[in-house]
């Protein structure tokens, strides 16, 4: 079973995700802010990180180059609001991108595209 | 009139004054003349002081008669050289100039010599070069146009306008071949027209076919042994090169001449560098005026984005506010729906809501999307501004670490097609990437137009990088926090990549790193796919 780290500063989405991903079989454990994910992500390891752009005050792509430069093993799929941070340069770091919707089939999709990746990654070596 | 058949009508003031009428008519009379004969014949002691004293009384009258003569030939030319100094100094038009030059060199009524050749500095090439002649090739052509000349009766400046009107071109094309064989580069300091221009001194060259001094070969394209070469200085300045010559007639070319003629070159070289110069002035006007509705344009560009970009974040902010709980009313609904039976009388009531929500954020993705497209992505844009105003963001950075980033603007470079911003970025993680953790450094930045596109290099000539750390240079987190945050330099290329713009680093073998953008100056179909996309 796959697990998944989301990142979102809005506690029904959070809510939401889990619930999602859960039916989908996925072990997901959420955080609200930056602080909480790092601690989370140094307790227990973590196969792929659905995060959020606009965190409150902090911004998510800061977490994402963190992330990239300590652990870019670890696949970070990018979610937001706004489509325009597709066009945004650091984004471009993430594994995959999501305008988040009410339908998260799309999300599923992307988790599901990412995680196989990373398998096939793994199985030549890379 | 009278009895003297010397008194004309006109002379009725000689009657009432004896002495005039000695001086200027008895002393010239045949009746005086053998009047003084018998006089000596007489025998009178005084015959022989007489005839001593009308002697050199013609004598000294045959030389003013000759002054005068002279000093009206003076007055002649003065007047001459006034009108065509009057002219050439009004104008600043150059074919202008180069008319009334040449036209008072080879007209009857300037200093009537039957050929002219002008020749001018061309600085950029590095050539004393033909550029305009004068004159007939022929006796045929020359009594043809002495006849028109008669026919028409013109003043000189009649003929210098009538030659810029009708024969400039024709007569331009007609020593086409020899204007070119006289073109000289100016560093052949041997060859007479260029030896004749550094001396600057007028040189009258005679007998050029036997002189051993003088090589053939000018005589001979010129075809005469006499011709005389006028160095055009303006104020200690080379401007070119008058060679003149009588082709047709002959006519030895006296030293008087060729004073007269000197005199006449200096306002011709002052006038042909004025209007040169003006010429050169209109040229930089225009370019500045266009440089300026350039700017222009580039700033209300500037003013319409930034507007459209206020838009835009009002959009989004007020799009986001809406987004996030509709997002979760719809993905609530969803899960519900998802267990709710086919037969729950509540099923209808959850899909409508699913529904709804999904077209509300149908709605919303429409609005975003349109705030998207007023950000402009590409267009074209001054590079001098944008490595001037990169530096200008940086200079904090800069100033903290006390570095140096020297740029100097290149003119003439053509406008470049790319997304400002993001090139911009580019410029700046670059100088910022290469400066991390260093001061007191320096390093270059340039910007030159090769080929079909515009090369902005910067050079980092402190820095030592071997061949396998370029490859890192490029590879994210691949390097230490010396050569910078090790994420910059990647992003860069792709960013870069994205737009089709080449990016090149490379470590020349004396030393140093050299970024290398290759920015395109035309729109191509292919960058016309949205960056990022």
């Amino acid at each position: 079973m796959s697990r998944l780290l989301v990142v979102d500063d809005e506690a029904n989405i959070r809510i939401l995700y889990s619930e999602e991903l859960a039916d989908e079989g996925y072990e997901v454990v959420t955080a609200a802010n930056t602080a909480e994910a790092i601690e989370k992500l140094q307790q227990t390891p973590f196969d792929l990180v659905v995060l959020d752009i606009k965190l409150k005050n902090e911004n998510g792509i800061e977490l994402l180059q963190k992330l990239v430069r300590e652990r870019h093993e670890m696949p970070v799929i990018l979610c937001s609001a706004f489509s325009c941070y597709k066009d945004d340069f650091s984004a471009w770091l993430a594994d995959g991108y999501i305008v988040k919707s009410g339908d998260l089939t799309e999300l599923k999709q992307e988790i599901a595209r990412v995680l196989a990746k990373k398998i096939q990654k793994a199985k030549i070596g890379l | 009139m009278g009895d003297c058949p010397n008194i004309l009508e006109g002379d009725e003031a000689l009657l009432a004054s004896r002495q005039r009428r000695i001086l200027e008519k008895c002393c010239d009379c045949a009746s005086f003349k053998d009047d003084l004969r018998r006089f000596r014949e007489s025998g009178h002691p005084l015959a022989p002081v007489i005839l001593t004293l009308h002697g050199a009384h013609q004598r000294q009258k045959s030389q003013i008669d000759s002054l005068v003569s002279f000093l009206d030939s003076k007055t002649l030319e003065v007047r001459f050289l006034h009108e065509l100094g009057s002219t050439l100094q009004s104008s600043v038009d150059l074919e202008e100039v180069l008319s009334v030059a040449l036209t008072a060199i080879t007209a009857g009524k300037g200093f009537g010599m039957n050929r002219a050749f002008l020749l001018i500095i061309n600085r950029e090439q590095g050539l004393l070069q033909g550029h305009l002649a004068i004159g007939p090739r022929s006796y045929e052509e020359a009594n043809q146009t002495w006849d028109e000349i008669s026919r028409n009766d013109m003043d000189l400046q009649g003929l210098a306008q009538n030659f810029r009107a009708n024969k400039l071109d024709s007569e331009r094309a007609k020593f086409h071949d020899i204007l070119e064989q006289l073109t000289v580069p100016l560093s052949n300091s041997d060859h007479l027209l260029i030896s004749t221009l550094n001396g600057t001194q007028p040189l009258l060259v005679e007998n050029a076919f036997h002189n051993p001094d003088i090589s053939t070969e000018i005589a001979n394209l010129l075809g005469v042994d006499t011709f005389l070469l006028l160095p055009l200085i303006s104020r200690k300045r080379r401007v070119g090169m008058i060679i003149t010559d009588n082709c047709i007639t002959h006519r030895r070319i006296s030293e008087e001449d060729m004073r007269s003629i000197e005199n006449f070159s200096f306002l011709v070289a002052f006038a042909i560098e004025r209007a040169s110069l003006y010429e050169r002035l209109q040229v930089e006007l225009s370019r500045a005026t266009e440089a300026g509705n350039k700017l222009k344009e580039q700033q209300e560009l500037i003013v319409r984005m930034e507007k459209m970009a206020l838009v835009g974040r009002i959009t989004s902010s007020i799009a986001h506010s809406i987004h996030n709980p509709l997002m979760v009313i719809g993905g609530f609904a969803r899960s519900i729906l998802k267990s709710t039976p086919e037969a729950d009388p509540k099923r209808g009531f959850i899909e409508s809501i699913v529904g709804e929500a999904r077209h509300l954020e149908d709605v919303l993705d429409e609005i975003l999307n349109y705030s998207d497209s007023l950000y402009p992505t590409r267009d074209f844009w001054d590079v001098n501004q944008l490595l001037e105003a990169s530096l200008r963001e940086i200079q904090e950075f800069l100033l903290e670490r006390d570095c140096i980033c020297q740029f100097e603007p290149q003119e003439e470079l053509p406008l470049a097609y790319i997304d400002f911003k993001q090139v911009a970025y580019c410029v700046r993680t670059l100088v910022m990437d290469s400066l991390e953790g260093r001061s007191g450094e320096l390093l270059s930045m340039r910007a030159l137009r090769q080929g079909d596109g515009i090369h902005v290099v910067i050079t980092d000539r402190a820095r030592s990088v071997t061949p396998e750390d370029l490859d890192a240079l490029l590879t994210p987190f691949a390097i230490t926090h010396t050569m910078g945050s090790g994420l910059g330099l990647a992003l860069c290329r792709t960013m870069l990549e994205k737009q089709d713009i080449p990016f090149i680093v490379a470590a020349p073998p004396g030393g140093g790193v050299t970024f290398t953008i290759i920015l395109p100056t035309e729109k191509e179909s292919s960058h016309e796919q949205a960056p990022g996309s």
